[in-house]
């Protein structure tokens, strides 16, 4: 029933979504002041920044208290100045006096103090729980007070819109103001959504005046791109080796990455207080891990699965300058996965191609989320490639429900994240509590990572923090790195491509994050219309 | 000139056998073949991604690279046993829900009428979904939805058959010879349905096969990459756009083509089992 009712309710949006585009596209080419996007990034929930929108991502139309430039350098937004007290513990942020919200109240130190406190509390998808209070001494001054030191809780101050204190309630989401360079006008919910230029905004006007994006299934914003109806298209990259006329293919990097999460614990029957169990008596093994890691072709999977759009992962945090350049590897090296396993005590005594040891098969499911075909992709020619050296890989396509629900701690599972804050690192990495969900689901844990990551928030400043970082990932002895404790099998990064209109100039994109929302608006603010 | 020799040579009866039998060798060909390409249909060559028809790959190359032909072959399989198995558990509801109704008396019969008119009332494909999604899924979810859901209309018939049975002279003449209903619908009903029910089940054969094959194409079911003839049909949509028309066109073809095999089946084995065709 529920299945169904999605369906039609897909076919319908379709419908409406056309219906639309063939109604407004002539008054929409008469000026060149609007675009049109199709780039996804409905938000269900809406876009309350306090709720989680634009955590991954640019919120659009609020704006935070730093941001990063086109090379990931923190720079102000409202803030124009910004220091850590000496223990660590207090931030004191003085921002701009000259900013107002697009409805026209001025932003106040008040109203950042106040989206801080809320979000704290709100409990959603952004995680302040470390933040004791936010207070507004003055207009223009908020001091922060941590319950611990932690040098990432600055990422809140990249990512966190500020929403004006007098207007936000129950409806917010729904009706967004803040102080972007875009205004919220109107959203038809499952079709499109119209934003404006904020005339209040205090930072560079945008110069186009009017962006629609439009909310449709692939096919259909495909359909409606090559019938020169779109302006910006995100697509995924196996549409991307084709041409569509009047526009030019838009290729970013990202640090949207993919890879293997493997349970790390053997199963003795433990579970989760929520009754998940836990473990996995094969890939608990190091030496399965490493041997998984030193077999997969990643080079192939990024010609293979991702067209080539995309380049091999060797770590969580590939490119970026937390990243430790020492932990890449030469993969593809089946002899020496063979290697491995043999030294741990894996071979194939019984001659069925697939190795053992003490009678247990190297054999273990690789879930991904069946609606994900690109996680189905590299699910599948792992498996393939895995069986050259002997290890028995069975892809199996599940419900994210399903995965999140049950099956997380014991099998390997596609996950994918890429933060452009090494926190995601901290999470993935650090010893976990009874219910990680999908953060560390296969129970990683080893001291010394867990004092490199505990240290690496407790440095005085950000450059300071970054030696730490490296060190987890590998040290010279040990790392969660593929030299160490190989927690997981990283594969690939995605490039993020987009089809955009040969007249419109959207600048340089900044490395993108894992997919939501609308990364490639960051720079919004630059892309201007090139022909007449 | 091939017709003609049928023509001349054969009467209707030997084309019909002719018939039959191609039909039978062709579902043997589908098992057997899948059988003989083994795992060969799930192998991924990242080296022959998207190639279109050709010798080597008579049915093109997907996405990953595993050959359509092998995929196709097995999808056949895996649609043909779930419409199978389901067609058949389907068929053996109805006949013992007929059988029942007709013989055991008033209080059944109102039951089982009453069952038949609930099931036909309610639209099949919601009644197909909601089967499937209780049951939780999977190639096990599609066989019992679909099985659960085609018994009514073979049901009719059987009730129907069984009514006029009973009131024929040689019945009622068993029944005052002391023979009890049970007996009776063994020794003198059963062997009179028979026809009927091979029949019914026959042609029950490619809605089961359609309809699994519409679950599967819905999402219902297995793991994506389990190549059902409704998976394929699926997949093959979002790469439509691309030009990648052989990974639909093919897989729909032999689906339509093995379900007109079905059918053709079906109706050649009525002629040849009802008494009053059987020997034009």
């Amino acid at each position: 029933m529920k299945r169904k009712a999605h369906y039609l309710k897909h076919f319908t949006i379709a419908l409406l979504g056309s219906a639309f585009i063939m109604g407004s596209m002539e008054t929409v080419y008469a000026d060149k002041e609007s675009i049109i996007l199709a780039i996804g990034g409905e938000n269900p929930e809406g876009y309350d920044p306090i709720l989680g929108w634009g955590s991954y991502g640019n919120p659009l139309f609020q704006s935070t208290l730093l941001k990063r430039d086109a090379d990931l350098k923190i720079v102000p937004d409202l803030a124009v100045d910004w220091s850590l007290s000496e223990d660590s513990l207090i931030w004191t942020v003085k921002i701009r006096a000259d900013v107002a919200f697009s409805d026209g109240s001025p932003l106040t130190a008040e109203d950042v103090a106040f989206t801080f406190n809320t979000a704290a509390s709100a409990g959603g998808l952004l995680d302040l729980s470390n933040l004791q209070k936010a207070e507004a001494p003055d207009d223009e001054t908020i001091i922060f007070t941590l319950k611990t030191p932690d040098i990432t809780f600055m990422q809140h101050f990249i990512s966190l819109g500020i929403v004006p204190e007098k207007l936000y309630g129950p409806g917010y989401a729904r009706n967004p103001i803040g102080s972007g360079p875009y205004k919220f006008v109107r959203w038809d919910e499952g079709q499109q959504m119209i934003v404006e230029a904020n005339d209040r905004y205090y930072g560079d006007k945008a110069k186009i005046k009017k962006l629609v994006f439009l909310f449709s299934e692939e096919n259909a914003a495909l359909a409606a791109a090559r019938a020169g109806e779109v302006d910006v298209l995100g697509i995924p990259s196996s549409f991307a080796n084709q041409d569509i006329a009047g526009m030019k293919l838009h290729v970013v990097k990202s640090v949207d990455n993919r890879g293997l999460m493997f349970p790390l614990v053997p199963n003795t029957g433990k579970k989760t207080p929520d009754g998940l169990a836990i473990g996995n008596d094969v890939t608990s093994d190091p030496a399965i891990r490493k041997a998984v890691n030193y077999a997969i072709n990643r080079q192939a999977l990024v010609d293979g699965v991702l067209d080539g759009y995309g380049r091999p992962a060797y770590g969580v945090v590939d490119d970026m300058p937390w990243d430790n350049n020492k932990i890449r590897f030469h993969d593809n090296d089946p002899a020496k996965a063979i290697e491995i396993l043999e030294k741990a005590g894996w071979v194939d005594a019984n001659g069925d191609g697939i190795v053992e040891k003490n009678g247990r098969d190297a054999e273990f499911v690789i879930l991904y989320n069946s609606k994900d075909i690109l996680r189905q992709g590299l699910a599948l020619t792992v498996s393939e490639m895995l069986k050259r050296v002997g290890i028995k890989a069975i892809p199996q396509g599940e419900s994210w429900d399903r995965i999140k629900k049950e099956l997380t701690h014991l099998h390997v599972v596609v996950y994918g994240f890429g933060d452009h804050s090494p926190l995601e690192m901290y999470k993935l990495y650090h010893t976990s509590g009874p219910e990680p969900l999908y953060w560390n689901a296969g129970f990683y844990s080893n001291p010394v990572v867990d004092g490199y990551l505990d240290q690496a928030l407790l440095a005085k400043t950000f450059e300071d923090s970054i030696p730490y970082w490296q060190k987890a990932q590998w040290d010279g002895e040990t790392g969660f790195a593929v030299s160490g404790d190989a927690a997981w099998a990283w594969l690939v990064n995605l490039d993020h491509t987009y089809f955009i209109n040969k007249c419109l100039d959207v600048g340089q994109s900044q490395m993108e994050p894992h997919g939501h929302g609308w990364p490639i608006t960051a720079n919004i603010n630059q892309w201007q219309w090139t022909c007449n | 000139m091939f017709v003609q020799l049928y023509r001349i040579h054969l009467n209707r009866r030997s084309r019909t056998l002719v018939t039959v039998i191609s039909c039978l060798a062709l579902f043997a060909a589908v098992f057997l073949g899948a059988w003989l390409y083994g795992e060969n249909g799930e192998i991924t060559n990242l080296q022959l991604r998207k190639l279109p028809p050709s010798w080597e790959q008579p049915f093109g190359t997907d996405w990953l690279g595993r050959d359509m032909f092998a995929r196709t072959l097995k999808g056949l399989r895996i649609s043909l046993m779930i419409g199978l198995s389901a067609a058949t558990a389907s068929a053996i509801i109805a006949l013992i829900l007929g059988l029942a109704a007709a013989t055991l008396g008033k209080a059944v019969d109102t039951a089982v009428t009453w069952l038949i008119d609930v099931a036909i009332a309610t639209p099949h494909l919601i009644l197909l979904i909601l089967i499937a999604f209780a049951c939780g899924g999977g190639a096990k979810g599609v066989i019992i939805a679909v099985a659960a859901s085609h018994w009514p209309v073979l049901t009719r018939i059987i009730r129907a058959e069984v009514l006029q049975l009973r009131s024929s002279a040689f019945i009622h003449l068993s029944a005052k010879l002391g023979r009890g209903p049970l007996w009776i619908a063994w020794h003198h009903m059963l062997p009179h349905l028979l026809p009927q029910f091979v029949i019914g089940l026959l042609l029950m054969f490619p809605h089961a096969i359609l309809h699994a094959a519409a679950l599967t194409f819905l999402g219902f079911g297995m793991s994506p990459h389990t190549p059902a003839i409704g998976v394929l049909l699926a997949e093959s949509m979002r790469y439509l756009s691309m030009g990648l028309w052989w990974l639909a066109v093919a897989p729909g073809l032999t689906l339509i083509i093995s379900v007109q095999a079905f059918d053709i089946l079906g109706n050649s084995l009525r002629v040849l089992l009802d008494p009053k065709t059987c020997r034009e």
